[in-house]
């Protein structure tokens, strides 16, 4: 009975511990997995020609003359696009056409200033001209197509006006005609809600396409390009093809969001054909290719994070970590050494060991607030140091972050190496020291430098220690130790929260996680190698 | 270090003269008669006196009142229940006792005259005075060679090809230098239990001590590696003042001129080993030697 009971608990602890393996497994792929997928596509994904163009502009990568035949190509099916945006909006734009007939009126008024016509004249066009303008701008406002057809035929009757021939006034005539004819086709009932629709479809175009040819370049960098991606270039067709509306489909219910294609709502306009256009040339009009965008983890970012990548990212990140390093290294070591080897057994030392404990628990906000307090403010001005966040402050915050892990690691190292080697050492007439840096240390070295990986790894992904001690979201690389860095896990905190980017570019923010991971990890594989290598000259 | 203040008067060897003499230690056939030895005039070895001696671990008792006095030149084989001290009284000889805390003594140990407890003595020249080998070998997890450079270098030694010498007479005195002259820079703990207890023996003699304690050197060992250790005891008592602590009777009557009896912390009997084993003064003795007790 007792032997049954045994191999049915051995076979449940065995099932219990590879059930718990297979389980962290999974859970460590599915929230790694979708992360790491994500953020692949900000080094392989489609690009655009846009994105070419992007690159020759700002880092001057690409062949010039090959894509100015490829953009000359794309521009000639963006046209159409143009073309029937601006031909609709003649009809539709009212605000735009009665802006220009005030324009009109007080052009001709200077004209006929100019040309010194008699008060009497200058009276009598005037008013003509005002009464042309008053029913013009009727007939745009309107909504009723027998008005306008009304307002419009009176207006045309002037058109052979010797007074008004030749003048700026002529344009009212045309206007006339223009609007006459780009109304037959339209509800008029739905022209305000097309006006809106047609603002929304121009800026989609305009973040699809970028500027027109014609018109000046955007001061905004982020403006100057369309969509540079594929897949933006896809969510933005999406965009344009349909609309998304919040509708009550009964009384006291919560409003439902449907989606609604443009196709119908413009249906029978002008503008119909944009969506089928625009559907079925969208590569031609962008040119997608697959991309391995390796600088990504070299180039700077402009405008934000908005193009490039994260190299200066990287490297401040590179540069805290180590510097970090450079610190906590030697005072942790120094540290563990003196409560093993020098500290007795006293009340002092056991408050300083329970401090050390306490401290490993502590919030890593409270450490960026001592290191504000501290560093930034007393320390480094203390020696006539600029008081500013900078990398030399966040390195030793994170420093100090750390050197609770770094000593208890190594105090356990230190502790972990056998009496044997240190009596042998003693015996031979070593004295305390020697023994410590030549037998001690050398020994204690692998659990040391596992203290250091543990610290390293939580140094490189901190964000609140360096938040107000040294890291900028944007900003120049350092110059020196006196100016603050940019770094990855800060970099996605500010995307994160502070921004619309987020939305615009979330390949960029999951890009910048995965390149922390990444980073870490090959941090970690170093310093394991490492590892690995001293303590295979210890085994022998 | 080295130029703290020496206040023990041991006799310094000539290190040039001290390489000879190791080499000579090699060339020494196994002599039949200790008797002979025992007549040296000529010894330099040091002597080891301990005149009521008693060292407390806090309030329990290691040793008690010890009184005897170690000839130089010659094993003595310390043996005893478990527990009984001999360890204790072994490790005050270097003072590697100082590792463990909240210890005191009473009563004096003298190395050459000089008492080991005393404030002003310089551990570092005691220490290389007096060499130690353990109980388990205890090599560093260097290469053979550094393991046996250590002791020089720490004493200042600093020309490579000295150290070289030195690790070559240390090895060769130690019996270990044929088998592994060839990879001196392997990783010593790649060596066999037997041949890293002789590294350790070597790496002792490296240091040029005039004393050598052994803690039960060869109670990690098997019986044919424990039989070279043995050997290599015999060769060196010409030239080293050898104490051995040892469980193993058959040891003890095998390699000491000299053997002493502890148990309970009190010495009990200290004589001849022919005596003690032969013809033992105490009842107690008797008991132990002849296996009724212990």
């Amino acid at each position: 009975m007792r032997h049954i009971i045994r191999r049915i608990t051995d076979k449940a602890f065995t099932i219990l511990t590879g059930t718990s393996v297979v389980l962290l497994t999974s859970v460590l792929l599915i929230v790694l997995g979708p992360m790491v997928w994500r953020g692949a596509k900000a080094v392989i994904f489609k690009d655009t020609v846009e994105f070419r163009k992007m690159q020759l502009d700002l880092y001057n990568r690409g062949n010039p003359a090959s894509l100015k035949a490829e953009n000359a190509e794309t521009e000639s099916f963006r046209k159409t696009v143009y073309e029937i945006v601006d031909d609709f909006k003649h009809g539709i734009d009212t605000e735009e056409l009665i802006d220009r007939t005030k324009q009109i009126y007080r052009q001709l008024g200077k004209e006929l200033r100019y040309k010194e016509v008699t008060d009497e004249d200058y009276q009598r066009i005037r008013s003509l001209a005002r009464d042309i303008r008053d029913r013009l701008q009727a007939a745009f406002e309107s909504n009723d197509k027998k008005v306008i057809k009304e307002n419009i035929n009176y207006i045309l009757q002037y058109r052979l006006d010797k007074d008004l021939a030749d003048t700026a006034a002529a344009e009212f005539f045309t206007l006339a005609e223009d609007f006459s004819q780009s109304i037959e086709n339209i509800d008029l009932n739905k022209s305000r809600q097309y006006a809106g629709s047609l603002q929304q479809i121009e800026e989609i175009i305009f973040r699809l396409l970028g500027p027109k040819p014609s018109d000046p370049l955007p001061a905004l960098t982020m403006e100057r390009y369309g969509a540079t991606r594929w897949d933006m270039a896809q969510k933005l067709l999406d965009e344009l093809l349909w609309s998304e509306q919040w509708v009550q489909k009964e009384p006291r219910q919560p409003l439902i969001k449907i989606r609604i294609s443009r196709a119908e709502e413009f249906a029978g306009t002008k503008l119909e054909p944009l969506f089928g256009y625009v559907e079925n040339n969208l590569d031609k009009m962008l040119k997608p290719e697959s991309r391995f965008y390796w600088q990504y983890f070299i180039d700077d970012s402009t405008p934000g994070h908005y193009f490039g990548g994260v190299g200066p990212e990287i490297l401040g990140t590179l540069l805290l970590t180590l510097l970090a390093m450079l610190f906590v290294f030697p005072l942790g070591v120094i540290s563990a050494a003196y409560l093993v080897e020098c500290a007795s057994d006293n009340l002092a030392v056991r408050i300083i060991r329970m401090c050390i404990n306490t401290l490993a628990g502590v919030p890593s906000i409270v450490f960026g607030l001592f290191g504000l307090a501290f560093f930034v403010l007393f320390f480094i001005p203390l020696f006539g140091g600029p008081s500013k966040p900078c990398v030399l402050a966040a390195s030793l915050t994170l420093a100090v972050l750390t050197l609770p892990v770094m000593i208890r690691a190594s105090e356990e190292a230190i502790r972990s190496v056998p009496q044997t080697y240190k009596e042998a050492s003693l015996g031979l007439g070593a004295s305390r020291f020697s023994t410590f840096v030549k037998v001690t240390l050398p020994a204690a070295l692998p659990g040391i430098l596992t203290g250091l990986i543990l610290s390293l790894s939580r140094v490189a992904g901190e964000t609140a220690p360096i938040l107000f001690t040294g890291a900028v979201a944007l900003g120049p690389l350092p110059k020196s130790l006196f100016d603050p860095t940019r770094t990855l896990s800060y970099g996605s905190y500010d995307i994160a929260v502070g921004d619309r980017l987020a939305m615009l570019v979330p390949h960029n923010q999951y890009g910048m996680v995965v390149t922390l991971v990444l980073l870490i990890l090959c941090l970690n594989a170093i310093a394991i190698v490492l590892r690995a290598r001293v303590s295979r000259k210890l085994r022998g | 270090m080295q130029k703290g203040k020496d206040n023990m008067p041991i006799p310094a060897l000539e290190k040039e003269a001290n390489i000879d003499h190791i080499n000579s230690v090699v060339s020494l056939s196994r002599k039949a008669d200790s008797a002979n030895r025992e007549k040296k005039t000529d010894c330099k070895c040091a002597i080891i006196k301990s005149e009521n001696f008693s060292f407390y671990y806090g309030s329990k008792v290691g040793v008690k009142d010890i009184t005897m006095e170690i000839y130089p030149c010659s094993v003595t084989a310390i043996i005893g229940p478990s527990g009984c001290g001999k360890s204790t009284f072994l490790r005050s000889i270097n003072r590697i006792n100082d590792l463990i805390p909240h210890t005191h003594v009473e009563g004096k140990l003298l190395v050459n005259g000089h008492n080991v407890y005393d404030k002003n003595t310089n551990l570092v020249n005691l220490r290389q005075q007096v060499g130690m080998v353990f109980q388990k070998p205890n090599p560093f997890p260097k290469s053979m060679f550094e393991n046996v450079a250590y002791g020089p270098k720490l004493q200042g030694v600093k020309s490579r090809s000295k150290l070289q010498q030195i690790v070559e007479n240390s090895l060769k005195a130690a019996a270990l230098w044929e088998e592994v002259k060839d990879d001196l820079k392997k990783s010593a703990l790649a060596l066999s239990g037997g041949q890293q207890q002789r590294l350790c023996i070597a790496r002792a003699l490296a240091t040029k001590p005039s004393i050598i304690l052994m803690d039960e050197p060869c109670s990690a060992l098997d019986p044919i590696a424990t039989g070279k250790i043995e050997d290599l005891i015999d060769k060196l008592q010409n030239d080293y003042t050898i104490v051995i602590v040892t469980h193993n009777m058959q040891q003890a009557a095998r390699v000491s001129e000299r053997t002493a009896f502890f148990c309970l912390g009190e010495m009990i009997e200290y004589d001849s080993t022919v005596k003690i084993f032969r013809n033992p003064g105490k009842k107690q003795t008797e008991d132990y030697v002849t296996g009724r007790f212990g």
